[in-house]
């Protein structure tokens, strides 16, 4: 399907689990972290260390935060609420005589069960209205802060037992301070550096691109999410618990505060939303700002501070979307080293065709209605190992209903869809991740790429399928890549491919899962000639290594040379099946693309 | 009976004070499609404006509509075409939301750097003056404000459905890309639009300040309830909206009362998130308009 003439293939260095930071960068980050503590200690006074501590507890703040606002793009701005409980937990259990080295657990727990109990049911809200959700839910719990006195001291707040040493997390000095914040700001980091890059993060920014896609990738979304904002929650809720007790008051309005919640992801935002180091540097360039502000200009400067969050956090939107982080990654991109590798031709089918075996895929009696429109009626059909079977049918037929009905998109009205195991037995698979884990994988006819990713890191949410290791799925997401013809642009972001290479993102993600039966919903649309040729050869090789096909095609040429079998498709119908010679030449199949009037005129 | 009666009529007054704050909301949501998170941010900026006009002039409060609501029309229409429209066609959530926050923040932080924390209080000129209506008894300013309220409504609506303008900004907002075809600039709709809702916010400025403490957090305060109230009445039902005020007026009165002051807060949200999550649509609203939601 490749455009670009095959040469040989340059083996590059062994894929690495992470991408390595360039050097440049690499030092940048250190000297930042050293400075965090170096500073402080160099200049020894109060103040300076607690602008410091302070731009720790923010920046793992943000850090936990971006894993759910971030990766998977669900814009918290109740992550207060994590903060809060774990503040309260901490100096609740200090009061019982419980150490805050156990007491931030236990409210990083109770955060997990809350951010669980709390997103479960507002994850198929999208942008804003998560965001409301989330703000209602903080007013929630502030109000409770405010109503169980009892509990929380109410409006007066709480002071925290004054019992010093490292065991209480209190100290009269700073120097234990800022190594406890900056401890716990290294391990935020270490954590969303270990989620980001791991199986989880691809399928999280994945989720965050296009949801239906990475379901048919076999991404269980809610799941995937569920564990990012326990994370994000818990990390949050842990450093809630140092806060409070570095601060030694609390109160509802101070912790369950939208304020705070904003600066958090704010911070996120102006670094760089979605990266790893991009909270960390909004933190560090703008905590200075609101305590230096408090601590020298004092009550005169009241909103100083944040009038310059906000006007900053507006001009970061406008002009510069991608924060701090899209800055440095521009001042050190060098000129892609296109053309250095080029994809090599598709392989020759197999000499020989092994036999179309037993039934893998069995449809029975789908119906579907929208509203009043019958869009499926009665359509059974079944699928063999290693068959291919064209689905043809006028616009409108409801082809790509049919196949969002054997996938999981969509619920039949009634039917069933049967799908055999490899050991097998057979299955009704219901949910995309049910289908997608016996081995269906599909494409969508409009393409649903994952824009901000790289062609490569498209491929690899597919080969996680299979290879939950970052290593394995890179190989084999590279292998399919240049199987698929995309090799040259492995490191492209998606965004940027023509109609052509998002075609074949769509077929080469789905290849990656190694799938038994593979849906194809007009993959040859839109592509010229001689793509079409090499995406026959490559179906046909498909084919021969076992995989079942069913494919939606309005490229005769195609339906014709690939297709064993042929289903026509008319208002929602199978009006006809059977070899495709046969069925083209059926005055049924005939009537339904040209009409009645062009039957009457041949015969 | 004359208690509830009472609690019944405040729950009422009090709703057509959410739906004066939101009817400007629930316009910007249904044509523009953009959540206005610094909607409160306008109304306090009209509070204070109706303060200085009514303290340094000695007029009364109404007076200053005659400044607030143009200087907020302008203010909306530039927020728009400064700040919205440059992002629209990015079409990714995260960067509106941020924008609107970004401008809430930072006019909050103006307000406490200009006026101070200090609570500003606007002369009343006897809109705080009871009136007695059968057995119950409200405020002579409520009761402007209910009345303005439907007002405001009605004439809204008329609005969009009588003038050509109207008509516009219906198109556009049924589809932008037909619209444009047809020969309407739709930048200036969007603008025009942003404006009028920040216009309707700015009289309820002006009928809100008489009756409410004027501070830089005044914005939030309202606006939360408003949000409850858009997403209650449909998203950018008019109509929607205006039931959905006084549906929360009341149970914001009734929980007040019975349930505990402090408790009040807790209904409200509760029944939103309620209804987000289980009924998105709205309560009046059709299964049409579920931008919102993944299906």
């Amino acid at each position: 399907m490749s455009t670009a003439s095959p040469t040989t293939t340059v083996p590059r260095a062994a894929p690495a689990g992470a991408p390595a930071l360039p050097r440049w960068q690499a030092a940048g980050l250190a000297l930042v972290l050293a400075a965090l503590v170096a500073v402080p200690i160099a200049v020894d006074n109060a103040f300076v260390y607690h602008v410091f501590i302070t731009i720790c507890v923010f920046a793992a703040l943000s850090t936990a935060w971006n894993i759910v606002g971030g990766f998977t793009g669900q814009l918290s701005l109740g992550h207060g609420i994590f903060y809060g409980i774990g503040a309260y937990a901490g100096v609740i259990l200090a009061g019982l005589g419980i150490t805050p080295w156990l007491g931030m657990f236990a409210g990083a727990a109770l955060a997990v069960i809350v951010a669980v109990a709390i997103s479960y049911p507002c994850f198929r809200l999208r942008g804003p209205f998560f965001s409301l959700a989330t703000i209602a839910f903080l007013e929630v719990f502030r109000v409770l802060a405010l109503h169980f006195r009892e509990v929380t001291g109410g409006a007066t707040g709480l002071m925290i037992p004054l019992k010093l040493g490292w065991e209480w997390m209190v100290f009269r000095e700073r120097p234990p301070q800022l190594a406890i914040a900056f401890g716990l700001l290294l391990a935020t980091l270490a954590v969303a550096w270990f989620v980001r890059w791991r199986r989880l993060g691809y399928y999280l920014v994945a989720t965050r691109e296009r949801e239906s896609a990475a379901q048919a990738a076999g991404v269980d979304t809610v799941r995937v999410r569920l564990v990012a904002v326990s994370v994000s929650g818990g990390l949050t809720a842990i450093v809630g618990t140092f806060h409070a007790m570095y601060l030694t008051y609390i109160e509802p309005a101070a912790m369950f505060s939208l304020t705070l919640s904003i600066q958090i992801a704010m911070f996120a935002l102006i670094g760089g939303i979605g990266t790893v180091f991009g909270p960390l540097l909004g933190a560090v360039l703008l905590v200075p700002i609101t305590e230096l502000a408090r601590g020298w200009l004092g009550a005169k400067a009241l909103g100083l501070h944040g009038l310059v969050y906000g006007l900053v956090l507006m001009l970061v939107v406008l002009f510069m979307p991608n924060g701090l982080m899209g800055l440095v990654a521009r001042l050190g991109r060098r000129p892609a080293s296109r053309g250095a590798q080029a994809a090599p031709a598709v392989p020759a089918a197999a000499a020989a065709r092994p036999a179309v075996g037993a039934e893998i895929l069995r449809v029975e009696g789908l119906q579907k209605h929208f509203g009043g429109l019958h869009v499926t009626n009665d359509v059974g059909f079944t699928l063999r190992e290693g068959e291919i079977l064209g689905l043809i049918g006028p616009n409108g037929a409801g082809k790509t209903t049919v196949f969002n009905m054997i996938s999981g998109f969509l619920r039949a009205d009634s039917g069933r869809v049967s799908v055999r195991a490899p050991d097998g037995t057979w299955h009704q698979p219901v949910s995309p991740a049910d289908f997608a884990g016996l081995g269906v994988g599909r494409t969508f006819q409009i393409v649903q790429p994952f824009a901000a990713m790289t062609v490569e890191e498209n491929i690899m949410v597919g080969a996680f399928h299979r290879h939950a290791d970052v290593r394995e799925a890179r190989a084999v997401a590279r292998e399919t890549a240049h199987r698929m013809g995309l090799g040259p642009w492995l490191d492209v972001e998606a965004r940027g491919l023509t109609i052509g290479g998002f075609k074949r993102l769509e077929v080469a993600r789905v290849m990656a899962m190694q799938p038994r039966v593979l849906l194809l919903d007009e993959v040859m649309a839109g592509i010229n000639q001689t793509d079409v040729r090499r995406a026959i050869d490559l179906m046909l090789s498909i084919r021969d290594s076992g995989v079942s096909i069913i494919a939606i095609e309005h490229v005769m040429q195609a339906v014709m040379s690939l297709s064993d079998r042929v289903i026509v498709l008319n208002s929602g119908r199978i009006i006809a099946e059977g070899r495709p010679q046969e069925v083209v030449r059926d005055p049924v199949v005939v009537e339904a693309y040209l009409g009645k009037e062009f039957v009457h005129a041949q015969a | 009976m004359d208690i509830l009666l009472q609690v019944l009529a405040n729950g009422l007054m009090l709703g057509g004070l959410f739906a004066i704050v939101s009817v400007g909301l629930t316009l910007i949501f249904g044509i523009v499609k953009v959540v206005n998170f610094a909607h409160g941010e306008f109304l306090m900026l009209g509070m204070y404006g109706t303060y200085l006009v009514t303290s340094a002039l000695g007029l009364h409060p109404f007076v200053a509509v005659i400044a607030v609501v143009p200087v907020l029309f302008i203010l909306g229409a530039l927020t728009q075409r400064l700040l919205i429209q440059p992002l629209m066609a990015s079409g990714d959530d995260h960067i509106q939301i941020f924008a609107t926050v970004g401008l809430s923040t930072a006019l909050i932080n103006l307000a406490l750097l200009v006026f101070g924390a200090d609570i500003a209080n606007t002369p009343p000129h006897g809109l705080r003056a009871p009136v007695e209506i059968g057995p119950v008894r409200v405020l002579t300013g409520q009761i402007v404000i209910f009345l303005a309220a439907i007002a405001l409504v009605v004439g809204l609506q008329a609005f969009l459905a009588r003038t050509q303008t109207g008509r516009a900004i219906r198109a556009v907002a049924q589809n932008r890309a037909a619209a444009e075809l047809m020969g309407i600039d739709v930048k200036r709709i969007y603008a025009l639009t942003f404006g009028i809702g920040a216009a309707c916010v700015g009289v309820a400025a002006v009928l809100v300040a008489p009756l409410y403490p004027t501070s830089p957090n005044s914005g939030t305060y309202f606006v939360l309830t408003a949000f409850v109230v858009v997403v209650l009445g449909g998203l950018g039902s008019i109509g929607g909206a205006f039931a959905g005020s006084l549906l929360i007026g009341l149970i914001d009165s009734v929980a007040g009362f019975y349930v505990g002051s402090d408790m009040r807060e807790i209904a409200v949200f509760g029944v939103f998130l309620l209804i987000l999550i289980l009924r998105p649509s709205g309560l009046f609203g059709s299964r049409l308009k579920l931008a919102h939601v993944s299906p």
